[in-house]
C-alpha cells in the first residue's frame, strides 16, 4: 500500500507543479466566466438602439402609429417614409443599398398588414432573435389595436386588453417547490454538464499521456521491477483524479465567492450598465448539499471509468501521436450524452433520459444533468450508481490486464484477437 | 549458508512467437560473485535477465532467487536492477526522481534523499541534483539511473549492458562503482557482448549463444577447462633427460623446441604440474614455466565456431 502512496504522491506533485496546473487553475474559471457570461453581456451591450425605417403604404395612419409604437420600446429608433402604395418596391429597392450605412432595415407596412397579417422586414440584423421579437411583438400589438378600433371597441379597453403577462417558472422535484426558477435550473444542468465533460475528458486524457511517457521513456521497465502494474496503475488514477479534485475544488471555491459577491463584480465592470445589472441578477441556482454529492459522486466514478479506459488505449501503443489516434473510441463515448444534451434537457423523464441516465458510459453525465434539470427518483439514481460502479470494477479488471501486458510491448498495435489473449493471460 | 546461489536459474525456456529466445538454460550465481552473462547480441541474456526480475515468465523451468524464497518482484527491495533499455522521467528533478525510485523499493522518504545525495556527490553530479533530467547529457543521465539502481543498498544487482553508451572516463567510473559494491558484499549480475570487459571483472561468467548455454563457472576453471594445454617452458642446461620428457607423449602431443625455449601442446588430460616435477626430476633448470592462458575469447569462438559469435537476430522485446 505504501507503494501505491508514493506513486500517488508523485503523480499529484509533479502535475501541481507544472506551469500548466498554474495556467489552468487560473483560466478555468476565466474560460468558464466566459462562456457564461459573455453570451449576456454580449447581447446587452449589442443591444445599441436600432435605426428602422417604417415604409408606410397604409391609408388609415396606422404607419404613425406603429412608429410611435415601435420608437417606445427604446430599442428601436423608428423614421417613417410614407410612400404610394405603387412606388413601395421602388422606394424599398433605393432603401436597400443605404442598409448597413447607418440605416439595419426597414419594414414595408401596407393596408395588407391589418386585413391578412402580412409585413414583411428586410434588413441586416435579421439574424438576431432579440431584434426579430421586438419588431413582431410591437407589430402584433399594433395591428391588435388597430382590429379592435374598426370593430369600435373603446381604446381604454384595448389598452387594458394588451397588458402582458409575466410567467415565473418554479421547477418542483421530488414533490417539493425547490424556489428555483427554471432558468436557474436550467444553468444549473449546463454547468454541471460543462464541468463534468470538460474534467472526465482533461484528467482521462492525463492519465493516457502519463501512460505513454512511461512506456516511450521506457521508464516502465524500471517500475515493474519494483511495482505490481495494478499497483502503477492504480496510483497514477488516483494521482491524476486527486489532482483534479484539488483543481475544481479551486474552482467551486472561487466560484462560490464570485456568486456571493456577484453585484460588486459586476460593479467593478461599468456603473450600472444594463448589462452589469443583468449579470448582478442572473438566476444562480442555490446548490443543494445532495446535488454537490451527486456531481462528485459521478465525477469520480466517470473519470475512474475514462481514465482506466484511456490507460489502457495508452498501453497498446508506442508514442503520444499513436495514443492521440487510438483514443478516439474512447472519446466518442464521453460526446455522446453531449450531442444529447439538448433532448435530455427538454424531457428530463423521458426514455431517453432515463436509458443515458443508467448506461455507465454516458450516465457520469448524464445523471448529474437529469437531477439538475429536474428531480430524478432515488431508485434511479441508485440503480445507475450501481451500475456504473460494477461495470468501473469491470473495466478496471479488463484494462488492468491490458495495462499488464501492453506497458512491456513495443512494435505493432495489438489485434482484438491479441487483446483477448492479454485479458484472458 | 554462505555459499548458497543467490541466483539458481533451472532448465528455464522461453519462446516468443517464431522462435525460442532461452533454450533449457540453467545457472547458478554465487553469493559476493561478479558474475558475467555472455554472449552476442541476441543470444537471449536480456529475456533472461528480465525472467529472473520475473517481469516475463518463464515457459518451461525454475529461478529461485535468495535460496528460492519470493519471485523477483517480491524480492525487489533487495535487487537493484538497470534495464538494457534506459530511461528516466524527463521533467522530473534529479534529487526528486532519484527519491521517488528509491521509495518504490520501501526506502523511508528521509533515507532515501539522504542517500540520493550521498551518491550525486560521489558520482559528481552534486550540481545537477536540482536540475530536470532532460538538461543531463546522456552520459549523466546513465550515471543518475545506475545511482537509482544502487540507492536502496541491495544486496543483488542486475546490470543489463552496463557500460554500453558510456566513454572511456566514465566507463571507468563505473567500473570502480561495481568493483567496490561487490567487494562490499553485493552480488553482481552483469550482462556484456564485450568478452574482454567481463574477463577482467568477472568471477565466474556463463556464456551463452542462441539462447543456449555455451558454458558456465568460475571463469579460472573455465580456462583451465578450455585451454591451459599450451605451455612456454625456458629450460637452462637441458640434456637428453629433458628431451625424453619432451618425447613422452603421455605428457605432450606437439613440443616446437628451441633449445633452451620451448613451446609445448599438453597430451589431453595431461597435469602441467606432473610435467613440471618431470623436468624438475630430469635435473634442468627451470627459468621459466608459463601456462599460457586463452583469451574468454578465444574460448567462446572454439566452442560456438566463429559463425554463432556473431550477432545472429535482434533479440525480441514482446513478451505476452
Amino acid at each position: 500500500m505504501h507503494k501505491i502512496w508514493v506513486v500517488i504522491r508523485r503523480e499529484f506533485v509533479e502535475r501541481v507543479r507544472t506551469k500548466w496546473f498554474i495556467i489552468g487553475t487560473v483560466l478555468g474559471p476565466v474560460l468558464m466566466f466566459g462562456v457564461i457570461a459573455l453570451p449576456i453581456l454580449m447581447a446587452e451591450k449589442g443591444a445599441r438602439v436600432r435605426n428602422v425605417v417604417v415604409l408606410d403604404a397604409t391609408t388609415a395612419g396606422f404607419g404613425e402609429r406603429l412608429s410611435g409604437m415601435l420608437g417606445q420600446s427604446g430599442s428601436v429608433a423608428a423614421t417613417r417614409l410614407s410612400v404610394g402604395g405603387a412606388d413601395l418596391e421602388r422606394t424599398a429597392d433605393s432603401l436597400a443599398g443605404q442598409v448597413g450605412r447607418g440605416l439595419d432595415g426597414f419594414l414595408l407596412v401596407s393596408d395588407a398588414v391589418v386585413d391578412d397579417g402580412r409585413a414583411e422586414y428586410r434588413g441586416s440584423n435579421v439574424t438576431s432573435p432579440a431584434d426579430m421579437r421586438i419588431l413582431q411583438v410591437t407589430l402584433r400589438g399594433a395591428v391588435f389595436s388597430e382590429r379592435l378600433r374598426r370593430e369600435g371597441v373603446e381604446p381604454g379597453i384595448v389598452s387594458r386588453a394588451q397588458i402582458p403577462v409575466d410567467l415565473a417558472t418554479v421547477n418542483i422535484r421530488h414533490g417539493k417547490v425547490t424556489g428555483e426558477s427554471g432558468q436557474a435550473s436550467f444553468f444549473l444542468a449546463y454547468v454541471m454538464w460543462f464541468l463534468l465533460y470538460m474534467a472526465i475528458l482533461l484528467y482521462g486524457v492525463q492519465v493516457m499521456g502519463s501512460v505513454v511517457e512511461e512506456k516511450t521513456s521506457r521508464v516502465v521497465e524500471v517500475l515493474v521491477s519494483s511495482l505490481k502494474p495494478f499497483h502503477l496503475l492504480a496510483g497514477k488514477v488516483i494521482g491524476v483524479g486527486a489532482v483534479g479534485l484539488l483543481q475544481m475544488g479551486i474552482w467551486v471555491g472561487f466560484g462560490k465567492l464570485a456568486l456571493d459577491r456577484r453585484a460588486e463584480l459586476a460593479g467593478l465592470l461599468g456603473h450600472g450598465s444594463d448589462a452589469t445589472a443583468a449579470l448582478a441578477s442572473m438566476p444562480f441556482p442555490e446548490v443543494p448539499l445532495a446535488t454537490v454529492v451527486i456531481f462528485l459522486s459521478y465525477f469520480l466514478l466517470g473519470f475512474f471509468l475514462y481514465a482506466a479506459m484511456f490507460a489502457a488505449v495508452a498501453a497498446m501503443v508506442n508514442s503520444e501521436s499513436e495514443a492521440r489516434q487510438a483514443q478516439t473510441p474512447v472519446v466518442m463515448l464521453l460526446v455522446i450524452p453531449t450531442v444529447l444534451m439538448i433532448g435530455i434537457l427538454n424531457n428530463p423523464d423521458g426514455g431517453m433520459s432515463l436509458a443515458l441516465s443508467l448506461i455507465p458510459f454516458t450516465s457520469p453525465i448524464a445523471m448529474p444533468v437529469r437531477w439538475a434539470a429536474a428531480g430524478v427518483p432515488g431508485v434511479q439514481v441508485l440503480g445507475s450508481i450501481v451500475i456504473l460502479a460494477v461495470t468501473v470494477l469491470a473495466i478496471t479488471w479488463v484494462a488492468a490486464r491490458v495495462y499488464r501486458v501492453g506497458i512491456l510491448m513495443y512494435g505493432k498495435k495489438p489485434g482484438i484477437r491479441e487483446l483477448a489473449r492479454w485479458v484472458r493471460g | 549458508m554462505p555459499n548458497e546461489p543467490i541466483v539458481e536459474v533451472q532448465g528455464v525456456t522461453k519462446r516468443f512467437a517464431g522462435h525460442t529466445a532461452v533454450h533449457g538454460l540453467s545457472l547458478n550465481i554465487p553469493r559476493g560473485a561478479i558474475y558475467g552473462l555472455l554472449g552476442p547480441n541476441g543470444a537471449g541474456k536480456t529475456t533472461t535477465i528480465r525472467m529472473i526480475m520475473s517481469i516475463i515468465l518463464p515457459d518451461e523451468g525454475r529461478i529461485a532467487l535468495f535460496g528460492g524464497r519470493g519471485s523477483g518482484k517480491d524480492l525487489s527491495h533487495r535487487i537493484g536492477y538497470l534495464p538494457e533499455e534506459r530511461g528516466l522521467y524527463k521533467k522530473m528533478r534529479v534529487l526528486d526522481l532519484l527519491v521517488f525510485l528509491a521509495e518504490i523499493k520501501g526506502v523511508p522518504r528521509s533515507q532515501a534523499r539522504a542517500n540520493a545525495v550521498d551518491w550525486l556527490g560521489r558520482l559528481g553530479l552534486a550540481d545537477w541534483a536540482a536540475k530536470k533530467a532532460d538538461d543531463l547529457s546522456k552520459g549523466m543521465q546513465q550515471k543518475v539511473q545506475f545511482i537509482g539502481t544502487v540507492l536502496h543498498k541491495p544486496a543483488l544487482l542486475i546490470l543489463d549492458e552496463p557500460f554500453a553508451g558510456l566513454d572511456p572516463v566514465n566507463a571507468q567510473v563505473m567500473k570502480d562503482v561495481v568493483v567496490d559494491l561487490a567487494r562490499a558484499g553485493s552480488t553482481v549480475l552483469f550482462s556484456t557482448h564485450i568478452m574482454e570487459q567481463a574477463e577482467k571483472l568477472c568471477d565466474s561468467v556463463c556464456i551463452i549463444a542462441r539462447g543456449e548455454k555455451v558454458v558456465d563457472g568460475p571463469l579460472a576453471e573455465i580456462k583451465r577447462r578450455h585451454g591451459g594445454s599450451h605451455l612456454v617452458v625456458a629450460v637452462e642446461r637441458g640434456g637428453p633427460a629433458v628431451q625424453r620428457v619432451f618425447e613422452d607423449r603421455s605428457l605432450v602431443a606437439k613440443a616446437d623446441d628451441y633449445g633452451n625455449y620451448a613451446e609445448l601442446e599438453l597430451a589431453s588430460g595431461a597435469n602441467p604440474q606432473r610435467l613440471l616435477r618431470e623436468l624438475v626430476h630430469a635435473e634442468a633448470a627451470v627459468t621459466r614455466f608459463e601456462i599460457a592462458e586463452p583469451t574468454l575469447h578465444k574460448i567462446f569462438i572454439d566452442l560456438v565456431g566463429p559463425e554463432a559469435a556473431a550477432p545472429h537476430a535482434v533479440e525480441e522485446r514482446v513478451h505476452a
